[in-house]
């Protein structure tokens, strides 16, 4: 009797004490407010401590040569047909007072983000530096994020199945090198860098000229910074209707269009 | 505007891809009909209503399985469903600002408390059967009654008790488990149609609607079928008809705050909403408000509500209907464009993840929850002595 008590005792007491230590592991490794790779203090997920990194896109230069697009999309491994900055271009006045308008967007990483608050798993966030990321190995992929941001600047990354975005090349920048779009900017039209150095170019540019940041009204201070924004730019990019394929419903240019597609054409 | 588009021609630019598809108004759909399935059960649970008494019961365990089929969709939705875990784990420091970290915790105490409700309301026809049967079925029908089989006055009065409280407690959560969804949506200030703080008031407005919609089409069903009467109660299907109704009036007057605020007295959305309105003017009006609200309005408020056929009529729409305000609101929302000229296009895929076999496919998990709930509760019993109760007492 005393020794199956005993046994029973000792059984008893290893379970409790086992799962107790199971519990209280798996807690200590498993739950957390952030994501272990903040936890961990990983140089990746904090940034670049005192320094604000941010982007200023001089339109005055810019060409629309997508020479930024390409090399993003190589740089980042970017799936085919997505991207993460992309410049848009545009016909603005009416012949023979006619220009082109180049619109270079990119993630605004924003000071005050729509996405990071709303991601349930806290996949995104700011880093300390101020470049907004994604740790795409712990997005679950709800799209939140992608919903939220106000410049159509997330997707769904057709490879990794996470939501992805332009993250500023921070494993460029964390390694003293320039985004890869800074570096390739045949006009010099893309400017980045750390706006608390009062000796860097972007904190010139934007000390001594009138800059503008997209959509403004909504709240999400912008970190990215244009000079010579055309207000029309904005309101295109706003607007409902294909004004393209309006002007050519207009203009006729539909029959040109279906045949230089080569669709058919009876007239 | 019309002056900007002969000066500006968009010559390039990148489609956007947008991330929610029809999985998405289809739960909207699901837990919004339970919200109201379980409002309606709690008509006589928690508010003593002896009107809806003999339906409460039926109205209870459809609220369980639509939300026990609804967050499927969510899972489905997700591009890594195999990382369900990393929500529980981490990101917690998000929860006072992603309402869908609130979400997921609602989702999973709402159908805890119907069941535990459903099991003290149907308990004492546990033990009944209990004592009737013999073996497994004797075993089946002691587990589900928690092992009490104890039936003295006081105890069903303790079961009575208990299912007060969880009715009562039940309500806010039924309300906050599909107005977080509203809110989802509302929170998300770049997006025109969807930023209002009215979303939840207009998701839980339509819930209402759809959900006295759907329990019109199924409770006949269940009564002329199933149940040991084989008789469909006409007076009810005409009571919830009228009670259809007065949800139609709140949901239109919702709506109506919503759009003539969002349309007219907005700042500059309000021209991309108007655009996207007036694209889908025609089948908007004839169909969303004409056919599938005010068409079921007039059926329940005159005495077209004696008529059971055109009642079903009306529920039915009325369930479609606001299949089609989730769609248009979800999906129409991000048609509107934010960064590029032009509306974007989507349609459903036909299989995958996130495609109409799916949601079929989900549609069918509910078909099947229906009859596990109906086989294994005594649904029919506790409904039939309501009904008996009623005609004694007159």
């Amino acid at each position: 009797m005393g020794q199956d008590n005993s046994r029973r005792d000792f059984l008893r007491k290893g379970l409790a004490t086992t799962a107790f230590a199971m519990l209280a592991t798996s807690q200590a490794d498993a739950m957390s407010l952030q994501i272990p790779g903040r936890d961990e203090k990983n140089p990746k997920y904090i940034g670049q401590k005192g320094k604000h990194f941010v982007m200023v896109l001089d339109l005055r230069k810019c060409i629309g040569c997508q020479a930024c697009t390409s090399v993003c999309k190589i740089e980042n491994e970017v799936p085919e047909d997505q991207f993460r900055t992309f410049v848009t271009e545009t016909e603005l006045g009416e012949f023979p007072d006619v220009r082109k308008g180049f619109l270079p967007q990119l993630c605004n990483h924003c000071e005050s983000p729509a996405c990071v608050p709303v991601c349930p798993t806290g996949a995104t966030f700011k880093r300390e530096d101020g470049i907004v990321v994604v740790d795409n190995t712990v997005c679950w992929g709800c799209g939140y994020c992608i919903s939220a941001c106000p410049y159509d600047k997330r997707y769904f990354n057709k490879r990794t199945k996470t939501a992805d975005k332009c993250n500023f090349c921070a494993q460029r920048v964390d390694k003293g090198l320039l985004p890869a779009c800074v570096e390739t900017c045949i006009g010099g039209a893309r400017v980045f860098g750390d706006i608390n150095d009062k000796n860097s170019d972007v904190y010139k540019l934007v000390s001594n000229f009138s800059t503008n940041v997209l959509k403004e009204a909504q709240g999400t201070r912008p970190q990215v910074f244009y000079i010579n924004l055309d207000s029309r730019l904005e309101e295109l990019s706003s607007s409902t209707q294909s004004l393209d394929d309006i002007v050519k419903a207009e203009e006729g240019f539909q029959r040109e269009w279906m045949k230089a597609r080569g669709g058919k054409d009876n007239g | 505007m019309d002056n900007l588009q002969h000066v500006a021609t968009l010559i390039s630019s990148i489609t956007i891809e947008k991330p929610w598809g029809i999985d998405v108004p289809n739960y909207f759909w699901f837990t919004g009909s339970s919200a109201a399935a379980f409002i309606i059960s709690s008509f006589a649970h928690v508010f003593g209503w002896e009107k809806y008494k003999p339906i409460a019961g039926v109205a209870l365990l459809m609220a369980f399985v639509l939300l026990v089929a609804a967050p499927l969709n969510l899972i489905d939705d997700l591009k890594q469903p195999g990382r369900v875990l990393n929500f529980f784990m981490y990101g917690w420091e998000n929860f006072p600002t992603s309402p869908m970290k609130w979400g997921v915790l609602l989702l999973m105490a709402y159908p805890i408390l119907i069941f535990f409700e459903a099991q003290a309301l149907y308990r004492v026809y546990f033990v009944k059967n209990a004592q009737k049967s013999s073996g497994i079925k004797k075993l089946f029908h002691t587990a589900f009654a928690f092992g009490n089989m104890d039936i003295s006055k006081e105890a069903l009065e303790k079961d009575h008790k208990r299912g007060f409280m969880l009715g009562a407690i039940g309500i806010p959560l039924a309300l906050a488990v599909h107005g977080y969804t509203g809110y989802i949506l509302g929170a998300v200030h770049a997006n025109v149609m969807w930023h209002t703080p009215l979303m939840p008031i207009i998701f839980l407005a339509s819930a209402m609607v759809s959900g006295t919609g759907l329990l019109i089409i199924l409770i006949p069903l269940f009564q002329r079928f199933l149940s040991e009467r084989k008789k469909v109660d006409n007076e009810m299907v005409a009571t919830l008809a009228k009670l259809l109704s007065w949800f139609i009036v709140s949901d239109l007057v919702m709506r109506f705050l919503w759009l003539t605020f969002s349309l007219t007295f907005a700042n500059g959305e309000k021209y991309a909403l108007y655009s996207y309105f007036s694209l889908h003017f025609v089948d908007t009006l004839w169909i969303d408000y004409v056919l599938c609200l005010f068409v079921p309005l007039v059926i329940g408020f005159t005495k077209l509500r004696n008529t059971p056929a055109v009642v079903y009529f009306g529920g039915i729409v009325t369930a479609i209907g606001v299949w089609l305000f989730r769609w248009n609101t979800v999906i129409g929302g991000q048609e509107i464009p934010r960064t590029t000229p032009g509306f974007l296009h989507y349609s459903a895929p036909i299989f995958g993840q996130d495609s109409i076999v799916a949601i079929l496919s989900n549609w069918g998990i509910l078909f099947a929850l229906i009859c596990a709930v109906l086989l294994i509760f005594p649904w029919d019993e506790e409904m039939e002595d309501c009904y008996e109760g009623a005609e004694n007492a007159k």
